[in-house]
């Protein structure tokens, strides 16, 4: 193949422009031509972020393109954005343990799952799944993986801030690049944002914590003053993880709320 | 839960277009709370800048203008003219209101006009990437003072101590902290008495946390608060020469 239009789709905040960035900087070392439009929304964090990339080895004449031959997706929101660019030749990459394999428009080629944000919750750091995604996307796209390796260390270097982050982010690389893609039967949708409210109760007081507002920010667990709360497993609508209470703990105190931007938790004495 | 939160806090619309971590939300939602306080949501008519004060566009379910960049103030100000009845906030950030908008927010100030301006200051411009702001205090890296802020370009803006100096006696001035929620909610209350009760100017800076741009999580923000509020004073600020 002589060109690869190459589109990348997730959430604000997710890594999307680092991956890219990282991509190009590896094909170019084996000269290539290669563009890159960035694409998202005033807002810093919680809108679609798209990355259009192209990877030819005849000069670019136009970066834009209305039809992708790879297309990756990482969170279930941004898929109606890019939807008017999947044809029926374009491969689609997704992330199966956040999107629901049956979202993915039927009319795409091939459909590759790929449970990053799994594996990188079991197995290495749990910010390291746009690294996973980024090893796949090197082998789909043939660069080399030495390089690919190196360039991502270097564009994250001011992130790693000791060697065994970076090591674990190192693993996460080859165990993306050397993954075996699902293809029929896809890893269950585990970590996508529920839309129901998580309810806990005791005896005399009840804590609702709602994932579908929940951006992770935090906030709650530091304002805390029995440290009845800490992050869980779920992720919230910004893809970040999302308190647990331990209500045994909880004195109802309703600092929670008082300090919750986003409404998305609180406890109530019976 | 949803109960618990403000009549005007909109649900549909939520969740909200902040950044995690964002004190804009947690300014709006004791906003709220002081509007149900004082019932007057349904004839109020909300003012809001350029900036990521914008993203506020559907935060309350209650009348809503979008103005040019620094020109909430005086918009609000007209507003207030045309119909005297309704209760006219200008909700804007620290660019919008200290930076290209400070001449319409002290001659609403000098002329004693009866709205209520609310500032969010993060000390820095958010939604372009946390650049260097009027606000922003000595040493505070930036991505435009990559080595601090240096004193050339000035020490932290003063605006409430500013907007005291010129305006009239019965007028409101006062800084709150998104650390003090009740406080912020009790001072917005106040701040919205003086335009009713009083017809007067009131203006209420809080000062707020910028995770995003800060590169700080919530535990790190919060002590960056701390050290924010030992050079902005908190309370209501009184005019010394009177």
């Amino acid at each position: 193949m002589s060109q690869i239009n190459l589109l990348i789709c997730g959430e604000g905040g997710q890594g999307i422009q680092t991956i890219a960035k990282a991509i190009l900087d590896t094909a170019n070392l084996s000269d290539n031509f290669i563009s890159y439009i960035p694409s998202f929304g005033v807002e810093q964090r919680g809108t679609p972020s798209i990355a259009f990339l192209i990877i030819s080895d005849k000069p670019v004449l136009y970066p834009k393109f209305n039809s992708a031959d790879i297309c990756v997706i990482l969170q279930q929101r941004a898929i109606d954005s890019v939807v008017k660019y999947i044809n029926p030749n374009t491969t689609v990459l997704f992330d199966s343990s956040t999107v629901l394999h049956t979202k993915i428009p039927k009319i795409a080629a091939k459909k590759l799952g790929l449970p990053a944000t799994k594996y990188a919750r079991e197995k290495f750091s749990p910010r390291s799944y746009n690294v996973i995604i980024y090893g796949a996307i090197s082998k789909m796209t043939a660069l080399n993986s030495d390089q690919a390796e190196e360039t991502i260390i270097s564009v994250l270097s001011g992130k790693l801030k000791d060697k065994k982050l970076e090591e674990s982010y190192r693993q996460a690389f080859k165990f993306g690049y050397e993954a075996v893609l699902e293809t029929g039967k896809y890893s269950f949708a585990l970590y996508q944002t529920k839309t129901e409210i998580n309810i806990i109760r005791d005896q005399n007081k009840t804590a609702e914590i709602d994932p579908n507002l929940c951006k992770g920010c935090g906030i709650c667990i530091l304002k805390c003053p029995v440290k009845a709360l800490q992050f869980g497993e779920e992720s919230g609508v910004f893809a970040l993880p999302v308190p647990t209470i331990d209500i045994a703990k909880c004195i109802a105190c309703g600092n929670c709320r008082r300090f919750c931007p986003d409404g998305a938790i609180g406890v109530d004495k019976k | 839960m949803i109960d618990k939160m403000p009549k005007s806090w909109n649900r549909k619309t939520k969740p909200h277009l902040f950044c995690p971590g964002c004190g804009h939300g947690i300014t709006l939602k004791q906003l709220g709370y002081a509007l149900d306080e004082l019932k007057i949501q349904k004839r109020t008519t909300f003012g809001i800048d350029i900036g990521c004060s914008l993203l506020a566009w559907n935060f309350l379910n209650c009348d809503t203008i979008q103005t040019h960049h620094g020109r909430t103030t005086p918009v609000m100000v007209g507003f207030k003219m045309a119909k005297p009845s309704r209760v006219a906030i200008a909700y804007m950030g620290d660019g919008g209101g200290y930076a290209i908008g400070l001449q319409s927010l002290l001659h609403a100030a000098f002329r004693n006009d009866p709205i209520t301006a609310i500032l969010v200051n993060n000390e820095n411009y958010a939604m372009t990437g946390g650049q260097m702001a009027p606000t922003t205090e000595l040493g505070i890296k930036t991505s435009t003072t990559p080595n601090g802020k240096t004193l050339n370009f000035g020490n932290g803006f003063l605006g409430p101590e500013l907007v005291k100096q010129i305006s009239q006696k019965q007028s409101f001035v006062a800084r709150v902290s998104v650390s003090q929620p009740e406080i912020v909610k009790l001072t917005l209350a106040k701040a919205l008495q003086n335009q009713i009760q009083n017809n007067s100017f009131s203006f209420v800076e809080v000062l707020s946390i910028c995770p995003t741009n800060w590169k700080t999580d919530a535990k790190d923000s919060f002590l960056r608060l701390e050290s924010m509020q030992k050079y902005y004073k908190l309370g209501e600020i009184k005019d010394e020469s009177n």
